[in-house]
This record gives structure tokens, C-alpha cells and sequence, in this order.
């Protein structure tokens, strides 16, 4: 479940250059590029009075993997490699799951790089893919194609909205719960990852 | 004589009928080849501790269906699976981790989650670093991986228990779950798990043999339906079939040849059907006896006495050789004549012969009780058929022909008598003591149980392939927990633990498996417990669920649970087998095994067992392997007893040079046997040391004979000794190419041993008084 909505925000982050790939098909994230950019989250927990906001930068490196880094309310941050995921609190490890445990998150990082590659097989086997719009301004609804993965029934429905870049993310789960999360300052960079990139992932390692 | 021999015909017929009828109800032979080890002497709590484990872990197995396609792998082990449980001989199939039960074993353990807490998590509260946990059920709650839900951030807010399951330790390290099913990807292919457990023991020749023929059939289909599957075995049975299989064929093809080959062999010789027909008289009556007197002494026999005893014909054929090649001697013309020629020599033969059997009973393997019975009682079955029945049935004149076959039994009997071979026997004695000598230097004892089996090569490579994809290592040894109750006996584990993780890190063992590591004790939980309220909720609840927006938390309706024990496992949890680890509960306590795998430091694991009282390490093959050691020792004894107890025999019947000049031969053969042995690099144990108790007996026979005869009748038994040997080797000698090398070790100190005894028989002939005059008189 973990992995299966991370799988699908990343894998929707990546339309993004699919989408361009299609007017610029030289804009696919390769070797050495970064993109990064600034994420609100606003979460939906059936129960709770209120909803969880959170806001921060994420920074997907090509071919090393994911963090997310959550500024407000706390500092936490969450790093995703093909082998590890890592949770910070306050800088410090709080939580490490090996990928080998929960496959599902292989799978996911088989889609990455596929992704990567420009190769849109992989997300067609977990999702269906329903395309509308142009290219300024696309909508994409993923659902679920496996029913009887547990992991998958958690989530009902991925609506994606962008532009040139992925602009906002609307994931609803079976249970009712569901998140929204605002994407604003996208870059692809071809810059070195910074020290601290390069220490988060250094953590990720199995 | 004519009553004793119908006497005897009587007794022939009553065993042969009371054959028959076990026949006609079914002759079982008892296959459990456990049976045939010593039971621990001395502590019956610890042997039934290895039955247990040996009965519950020795019925599962574990497969690897691999194949480079995923989907095809999956068919193929839910193939197999469905399979299994329809063959009916399985109790139960492990393959798919359906949802439920993950589900199912989520909501066993979630009334005691308040008492469970990963080691991380209990050692972070007691170091007081409970804002860690805080932190990180924050991290979760907020970060993009949306796993908190309402009702959990009621029931378990800081989601202790998610934590709790997965840091539980996995069986088979290497497995994941991937869409329900366990399985790893290597070498391009991905493999799935299919687990199950037997209903029958795997032991049991029958249950043995329908099993893996109804396993073949399944794997046949399977294979069929996807081609280039790999099936990866792993479990007792399969191994125990191999075995039984190889010994069986070994059986049959020992016997056939046997059989074969004296009968040919007598053929040859004696030119004459007749000397057949008594042979297999002999034979036969031999046979049946052997099998109604050990029937209806123990019941059921053992295949392996069977073995042992179906070779026996070799020497049971010794008296009645002596008595046929008799007829080579032309001075004795009538059957009557030729019966008292031998007579003395073979009832000293058999003497000695049951002598050594009798010793065969003072060991203390179960097995070679029945072995002692079966043999003697064949032995003495056959004796009494050549003294009393054959020369009734014998033809009456001496043989014709033979001349050459005399003249070739004369050259070694020359050898040692001869003046002119002086030097060649000194030479020869040289020689033999220097290859002693050198024997000697290399002589050495494996009493290694482990040494002894002959494991399937396919299977074992199987096994190690099995293991390395899943990521365990193999090993026998575990520990025994004794508590005076499942709570005393948890308690006992959790202190082992400690020590067993920094052992299994240090590489001392590969890894352990304790139902502690997944059922805390009560004592524990209510430790948890505390702790969680001291150090956890007390302090940070109510900040988070502000932080979070929690409304009013609905104080829990929830009775206080009482603790989780092993009582809430059932049959169909994933954790099924932390049952088999509970081998007893009852007055005397409650019995845990904790199994070891990969001891490496076996001293280091000993000696955190000693700090835990009730704990015991166990290790079933160095068990075993002390055990033959210490039997090695006493079959040696036995040696020693053995001919202590013929040497009155022998002295009273040829004065004490003559005595020491019979001895010659079976001394020389049991001494230089394991030495000749040890040059060829063949270890001595236990069975070798059993093996020389016969040769000591064979010995005995061949240098009685020998003693025995006269000058003109010298050759004649020359030639019978000779035909003995050729029969014996053709029987025991045979074991020597076994695949069991208990079996071949056996065999082989019987065939040098014997051929020794053999080559120096001669020597125990000499000249009496009586003998020098009638060679001077009668000469050749």
C-alpha cells in the first residue's frame, strides 16, 4: 500500500517528461539530471478532526531514486532507492525498509526505470491509463488493475493534473481517506547532487 | 542316526509350515532404520526430545519451483501444491499467504498489541528514548506514504504493532512475499516455496515408497505442463527413500549373485549335479530356519538383518564344502566314511562359528540381536542338515576327476611346509610386516556417523542449492528448554536470546529459530506494557493526538486482554510451525527445542546454554558418533572375549602347541586386516570392528580344517577350504562394493580378512605324531 501509492506519485511525476517527450523528445530525465521542485500535501483522515498539511522539497535523481523532504510541520524527510526506504526524523533514521521485503516496491522501481527509458509498458501492467487533454494541460486518472493485491485495493483512484510539469496530484483510497498534493517550482536540473543529497542516498543503501 | 535325522526332517517341516503360514498372513519387515541405533542410555527425556524433533521437523518438506518465467513458476508450484493434497498423503500444503491469513494472523496478535514490542522499540523505551518512536509515527503520519487510518490512530497510535510483525524474524531469510507467494528471483529464474507436511513417518519403508511415488507422478505432470520447471527437494523422506532404495537393490543384487555364483561354482568344481542339490539343501533348510526361528522369536525382521543374514550362506557353506569335496579323496568310499572324515573339523568349525555369533549378542544395537539369532540358527540348520541328511542322499562313489584342482590346493600348502620355500616365506613374512608396519602408521579411526551415510549425490546437491536460495543453512543440533510451564519455558528463551543473536552475528552459529523470538512471555508483555504507558503514551499522547487533531480519545471498551501465548496460533497461520518447537506439555514440564543452524563454534553455543538453567544443547550426529565410538571399543572387546572363549575348544581338542598353532591363522587375519585396510586409506569403525569378529570366526573354521586333516586327506580339505573362501567371498565379500559405506566397510574387512585367514590357513596344519608317520608310510 506503502509503495503502491509512492510507485504511482513517482510514476506520475515522470509523465512529465513523457509528455514532453512527445512534443521534445529529448526532455526524458537521463543520466546525471535531477528534478526537483516544491510539494503542499494536504492529507484527509476520516476520524481525525482536522487535515494533515505538510509542505517541503522532493528531488527525483535519475537512476539513484527519490527524497522528500517535509519541511513543515516537521522535519522529516523520506528517501527511496531500488533497494531501501529510508525515514528521517530531525535528520536522524527513524524507520528502514528493505524493498526485498515488500517486493511490490521492485516492481515500482522496474516502472521507474522503464519510465526512465521512455518505456510505458511497466505502468500499463499495474494501472489503466486514461488519457484526456492536450499537451499544456493533460488530466490523467490511473486506477488499479490488480484486485486481488491487497496493496492494491488501498487505493481507488490517482487523478493527475499538469502542464509541462506535473502540477497536482489527487490520490483517493478505498477506506474514504484521501490526499491532494500541490506541485509548484519544477526544474530539470543537470547540476551534481549537493553533499546532503549525496548522504541521503549514501543511507539508502541496504 | 536315522532317528536324528528324522527328528530333524520334523523340525525342517514344522519350521517350514509355521514359514508358510507367516507367509500366507503377510510378512511385514520392520524398514524404520531408526530402530536399528542404540536408544540413549541414559537419558530417556533427551531421546524423546530427538524422536520428537525427528518426528515433527524430519515430516515437512520444503520445495523450490523455479523457472525463468514468473507466471510459469507460479503455475507450476500451485500445480504441485494442488498436487499434494490431493495425493492424501500429506497433512498439510503450504503455498499461497492468502490475504486472510496474513489478515487472520494480524487480528490473532492485535488484543495483545499493547504487550508487544519490536526489540528496537523496547530497547529505545528503556533507554528512554520513547521521542524516537513519537518522531517516527509523525514521519509516517504526515510524510507521502499515506499508511495511518483512522481506527489505527485510535487503537494503536503509534502503530507499535505494524512494527512488532515485521521485524519478526523470517524462517527462510531469503523468501519474500510477492502477491501471496514466498519466492526469490536468481539467476533469471524466479522460485517459489511450497511447503508441506507428511502424514506418514518418514522412516517407514511403505509410507516411503508411496510417497515418492505418488511425488514422482505429480512432478512428472508438472514438468509436463511446464517444461523447464526446476523442482528443488528438500526433507527427510527423500533422503531415507534414496537410501532404502540403494539397499534394497544392493540386497537383491548381493543375493542374485551370491547365488549365481555358487551355484556355478559347485558346478564347475564337482562336475555333478548332485553336490548341487545338496548345496541348496543345505541352503534352504539353512534359510527357512533362520527366517522361522527369528520370526517367532522377535515377531518382524529387520531388513538389515535380512542383509546380513542372506550373505551368512557363505559360511554356512563351509561345513557342507568340506563334507563334498570329500569325495575327491579316493580313500574314502562311503558317504558314512567321508561324514566321519570331517566330523570333527566341522563340529569345531561351528563351534567356534556360534561362539562368535554368541558374541554378536552382548552388542548393544537392537539390529544385530536379530542378526546373532538369524545367522546362528541358519548356521545350525545347515550343519545339522549336512551331518544328518547328506550322506543319505549322497551318491557313493569318490570323484575321478579333480587331479588338477588338487594339485593347485597343493601349491599353497607346499609354500608352507615345504623346505624349499624357506626363503620365500621369509620373504613373505618380510613383506607382511613391513605393509603392517606401514599400515599401522596409517591406521585411522572415523567414527563419524555422518561419514557413514551414503547421501544421494543429486539429492545433496539438491539440498545445498535449496538452501543457499533460501538463505539457510543446514545443521542437526538444537537446544532443549525445560520449563515447569510454556511461561518458565519462554522465560528460559528469552534469556538464551541474547546470547544467541551476538553468537549468530559472530558467525559461532548461521542462525536459530525460538518461539520466543515471536510469543514474548507473559512477564515481558506486562513489561511492554509498563513501559508503553511509563514511557510512551503517558508522556506524549496527549501532545500528538493534538498535533494530529485527534478528537476526545475514546477510552478503549476493550476488556484487559490477558497475554498472547502459542495457545493462539493455529494450524493455518503463516506461524503453523512455532508448534512444532512445543514438543511436550505435561506434569514434568513443557519441552521447547530452539533448532541451530550452521554450529561453527560448537563450545560457545555450549556454553551460553550452561548460563540458562533447563537448558540443554543436544546434538544428535555427535551423539550418535560417541555412541559408535563407544562400541567401536567394545566390539574390540568383544574381539578379545571372542576368542578368549574359543580357546578352551580349541586347546582341549589339540593340546596347547597344536591350540596355538590353530590360532595362528585368525590371529594373523583379525590383526592385519584393519592394517591392509588402512594402507588403501579405509578407515576403521564400528562396523569394520564387527566384521572382524566373523573373520575371527572364519579363521577359526578354515585353521580347524586345516588342523584337522591328514596327509592323505590334506589336499582334499585344502580344496574345500578354498571353495569355502570363494562362497564367502562371493557373499559378504560382495557387501564390499555397497554404497553404504557402514556396509562397504563391513564388507571389505570381510574380504581381506578372510582371504588372509585364508593364504596362512596352512599354517595351522602340522605334523602330529600320527600325521609324520602315515606321510612317511602313504606319502602323496
Amino acid at each position: 500500500m506503502i509503495a503502491r501509492t509512492l510507485a504511482a506519485l513517482v510514476a506520475v511525476l515522470l509523465v512529465v517528461p513523457w509528455a514532453l517527450a512527445q512534443p521534445l523528445p529529448g526532455h526524458q530525465l537521463s543520466a546525471g539530471e535531477t528534478l526537483g521542485g516544491r510539494f503542499v500535501q494536504v492529507r484527509h483522515v476520516a476520524g481525525l478532526s482536522a487535515s494533515l498539511s505538510s509542505e517541503g522539497t522532493f528531488l527525483l535523481a535519475a537512476g539513484k531514486g527519490l527524497v522528500w523532504r517535509t519541511e513543515q510541520p516537521f522535519d522529516t524527510a523520506v528517501v527511496m532507492t531500488p533497494a531501501v526506504i529510508v525515514q528521517l526524523a530531525e535528520g536522524r533514521e527513524v524507520q528502514r525498509i528493505l524493498v526485498a521485503r515488500l517486493p511490490f516496491l521492485a516492481r515500482f522501481y522496474t516502472m521507474l526505470s522503464g519510465a526512465l527509458a521512455g518505456d510505458w509498458g511497466a505502468m500499463a501492467r499495474e494501472f489503466s491509463i486514461d488519457r484526456q487533454g492536450g499537451e499544456g494541460d493533460w488530466t490523467i486518472v490511473l486506477k488499479p488493475l490488480d484486485a486481488g493485491d491487497p496493496a492494491a485495493t488501498q487505493l481507488q483512484s490517482i487523478t493527475a493534473h499538469g502542464g509541462r510539469f506535473l502540477d497536482s496530484v489527487e490520490i483517493h483510497r478505498a477506506n474514504g481517506d484521501w490526499d491532494h498534493i500541490d506541485f509548484s517550482g519544477q526544474a530539470i536540473s543537470s547540476a551534481p547532487l549537493t553533499p546532503d543529497t549525496v548522504r541521503l542516498f549514501g543511507l539508502a543503501t541496504p | 542316526m536315522r532317528t536324528a535325522a528324522l527328528l530333524w526332517l520334523v523340525l525342517v517341516l514344522a519350521a517350514a509350515v509355521y514359514l508358510g503360514v507367516r507367509v500366507a498372513e503377510g510378512i511385514q519387515f520392520q524398514t524404520d532404520l531408526t530402530a536399528l541405533l542404540p536408544q540413549e542410555e541414559r537419558d530417556p527425556a533427551v531421546q524423546q526430545a530427538k524422536d520428537r524433533v525427528t518426528e515433527l521437523l524430519g515430516r515437512r518438506i520444503v520445495l523450490l519451483v523455479g523457472h525463468a518465467d514468473r507466471a510459469a513458476a507460479r503455475d507450476a508450484g500451485a500445480a504441485l501444491a494442488e498436487g499434494l493434497r490431493r495425493s492424501g498423503l500429506v497433512a498439510s500444503v503450504d503455498y499461497e499467504l492468502r490475504g486472510d491469513s496474513l489478515r487472520r494472523m494480524g487480528a490473532t496478535f492485535f488484543p495483545y498489541r499493547s504487550g508487544l514490542l519490536s526489540t528496537a522499540d523496547r530497547e529505545r523505551l528503556q533507554a528512554g528514548r520513547g521521542n524516537e518512536i513519537v518522531a517516527r509515527a509523525l514521519a509516517t503520519v504526515f510524510g507521502p506514504i499515506g499508511v495511518a487510518d483512522g481506527r489505527l490512530l485510535q487503537q494503536d497510535p503509534f502503530f507499535l504493532l505494524p512494527n512488532y510483525l515485521a521485524e519478526l524474524p523470517r524462517p527462510l531469510p531469503r523468501l519474500t512475499p510477492d502477491d501471496g507467494i514466498l519466492s526469490v528471483r536468481d539467476g533469471g529464474k524466479t522460485y517459489v516455496l511450497v511447503t508441506a507436511q507428511l502424514n506418514g513417518a518418514p522412516f517407514a519403508l511403505t509410507f516411503q515408497n508411496q510417497f515418492i511415488a505418488s511425488f514422482d507422478e505429480i512432478e512428472r505432470r508438472v514438468r509436463q505442463q511446464s517444461p523447464g520447471v526446476d523442482i528443488l527437494r528438500l526433507g527427510v523422506v527423500f533422503y531415507a527413500q534414496a537410501g532404502s532404495a540403494a539397499a534394497t537393490r544392493e540386497t537383491s543384487v548381493i543375493s542374485t549373485v551370491s547365488l549365481i555364483g555358487t551355484i556355478v561354482l559347485v558346478l564347475v568344481v564337482f562336475r555333478a549335479l548332485r553336490p548341487l542339490w545338496m548345496t541348496l539343501l543345505a541352503i534352504g533348510v539353512g534359510v527357512v530356519c533362520a527366517f522361522a526361528a527369528g520370526l517367532w522369536l522377535f515377531g518382524a525382521l529387520h531388513v538389515v538383518a535380512l542383509l546380513f543374514g542372506t550373505s551368512l550362506v557363505g559360511i554356512a557353506l563351509d561345513y557342507c564344502l568340506q563334507y563334498l569335496s570329500a569325495r575327491f579323496n579316493p580313500e574314502l568310499g562311503t558317504p558314512m566314511g567321508r561324514l566321519r572324515r570331517v566330523l570333527p573339523g566341522i563340529s569345531i568349525g561351528i563351534a567356534t562359528t556360534l561362539i562368535g555369533y554368541v558374541t554378536l549378542m552382548f552388542a548393544p544395537f537392537p539390529g544385530l540381536h536379530q542378526v546373532a539369532v538369524f545367522s546362528a540358527v541358519g548356521l545350525s540348520a545347515s550343519f545339522a542338515t549336512v551331518v544328518l541328511w547328506l550322506p543319505r542322499l549322497d551318491g557313493a562313489a569318490p570323484f575321478g576327476h579333480g587331479a588338477k584342482l588338487l594339485a593347485a590346493a597343493a601349491g599353497l600348502w607346499s609354500f608352507w611346509e615345504e623346505r624349499r620355500f624357506r626363503r620365500w616365506r621369509a620373504a613373505a613374512a618380510g613383506t607382511i610386516l613391513v605393509l603392517a608396519l606401514l599400515g599401522a602408521s596409517q591406521l585411522v579411526v572415523d567414527d563419524d556417523v555422518r561419514h557413514l551415510q551414503a547421501l544421494s549425490g543429486s539429492l545433496r546437491h539438491q539440498e545445498a542449492e535449496l538452501r543457499r536460495l533460501a538463505g539457510i543453512a543446514g545443521g542437526t543440533e538444537f537446544l532443549l528448554v525445560h520449563g515447569a510451564d510454556e511461561e518458565g519455558a519462554l522465560e528460559a528463551e528469552e534469556r538464551l536470546l541474547g546470547g544467541l543473536v551476538h553468537a549468530a552475528g559472530d558467525g559461532a552459529i548461521a542462525g536459530f529459530q525460538a518461539i520466543a523470538q515471536y510469543i514474548p512471555s507473559a512477564a515481558r508483555q506486562r513489561e511492554n506494557r509498563a513501559l508503553v504507558q511509563e514511557r510512551l503514551t503517558g508522556p506524549f499522547l496527549p501532545a500528538y493526538d493534538q498535533q494530529l487533531g485527534i478528537p476526545d480519545r475514546t477510552p478503549s471498551d476493550e476488556e484487559e486482554p490477558g497475554f498472547l501465548t502459542l495457545a493462539a496460533i493455529d494450524a493455518g497461520s503463516p506461524l503453523s510451525f512455532l508448534r512444532d518447537f512445543d514438543i511436550e506439555q505435561g506434569a514434568g514440564g513443557v519441552m521447547h527445542v530452539v533448532p541451530l543452524t550452521g554450529v561453527a563454534r560448537e563450545g560457545e553455543v555450549r556454553r551460553i546454554s550452561e548460563e540458562v538453567p533447563g537448558v540443554r544443547l543436544i546434538d544428535p550426529a555427535g551423539d550418535t558418533t560417541r555412541l559408535l565410538r563407544a562400541y567401536r571399543r567394545r566390539a574390540v572387546l568383544l574381539l578379545a572375549v571372542s576368542t578368549v572363549l574359543m580357546l578352551p575348544v580349541v586347546f582341549w581338542r589339540y593340546g596347547l602347541r597344536g591350540g596355538m598353532r590353530v590360532l595362528v591363522p585368525p590371529a594373523v587375519a583379525v590383526l592385519l586386516t584393519p592394517l591392509l585396510l588402512a594402507l588403501a586409506g579405509i578407515a576403521f569403525n564400528f562396523f569394520a570392528a564387527m566384521a572382524l569378529v566373523l573373520v575371527l570366526s572364519v579363521g577359526f573354521d578354515y585353521a580347524v580344517f586345516c588342523r584337522e586333516t591328514d596327509t592323505g586327506h590334506r589336499l582334499v580339505t585344502m580344496l574345500g577350504v578354498w571353495l569355502a573362501l570363494v562362497t564367502t567371498i562371493l557373499s559378504f565379500g560382495l557387501l564390499a562394493a555397497s554404497s553404504v559405506a557402514a556396509v562397504r566397510g563391513f564388507g571389505m574387512t570381510l574380504l581381506v580378512g578372510t582371504l588372509v585367514a585364508f593364504l596362512v590357513s596352512p599354517l595351522a596344519g602340522g605334523s602330529t605324531p600320527n600325521q609324520s608317520r602315515l606321510r612317511r608310510g602313504i606319502g602323496r
